[in-house]
């Protein structure tokens, strides 16, 4: 099971800029769907890669699925030559992502995300606005279910 | 009301008396219930897989 108040606590004691997206995220607006993982779009400047690796390194980092033993490190150039990264972690799964369709980079989503304290952490979600056009760029069977939940959520919410 | 029917179609499914009472919690107190539902969906993963590997 996925920590979330561990790993959003690492996330924010190290200073990363990260936006919370995803199941996560919608969890946070009301949706009663289990989610298995923590997504974020991060911010992809150097410091931020750098205090994304350090926020993870005490929790043992690892490409989920992959076999066990490859010589894979978290760190900040392994950040730099990728984009996206689906991570196992001892506080659980978190996937951390670079761009996400419908919404793109940090940049262009921190224009509009929401702020949140989170069980005592300062964090970035997205808005439930932003949420839906995701969801809806995504477009796979799962993401549609979750995009009727969501609208459901906006009904509910007016 | 959304642009696509098979949403539209997903969406007559939904409980919405489980949002109302989502939307009556704090942020804080959605995630600890979703946590709390996690961990009862790995003890059901866990006492099912232990009643397969039962001898039949």
């Amino acid at each position: 099971m996925t920590n979330f108040e561990s790993l959003l606590a690492a996330l924010g004691s190290h200073g990363v800029a990260f936006i919370v997206v995803g199941g996560a995220a919608a969890i946070a607006h009301g949706s009663s769907r289990l989610t298995q993982d923590l997504d974020i779009v991060y911010a992809r400047d150097p410091e931020n890669l750098r205090q994304l690796a350090d926020a993870l390194a005490s929790y043992q980092p690892y490409l989920r699925g992959v076999p066990a033993g490859l010589p894979f490190t978290l760190d900040r150039s392994a950040l730099a030559r990728g984009l996206n990264f689906t991570l196992v972690t001892s506080l659980g799964d978190i996937d951390l992502l670079g761009e996400i369709p419908g919404g793109g980079t940090y940049e262009d989503l921190v224009v509009d995300a929401i702020g949140l304290d989170i069980f005592g952490t300062r964090c970035l979600c997205l808005s439930l606005s932003q949420l839906i056009r995701a969801k809806r760029a995504a477009g796979r069977p799962k993401d549609l279910e979750a995009l009727a939940e969501l609208e459901a959520i906006e009904e509910e919410d007016r | 009301m959304s642009s696509d029917p098979v949403v539209e179609a997903y969406k007559a499914g939904i409980d919405r008396t489980l949002i109302r009472e989502n939307l009556k919690l704090t942020v804080e107190e959605r995630f600890r219930k979703a946590m709390e539902l996690a961990r009862f969906a790995d003890e059901l993963k866990r006492a099912g897989r232990e009643y397969r590997s039962r001898p039949k």
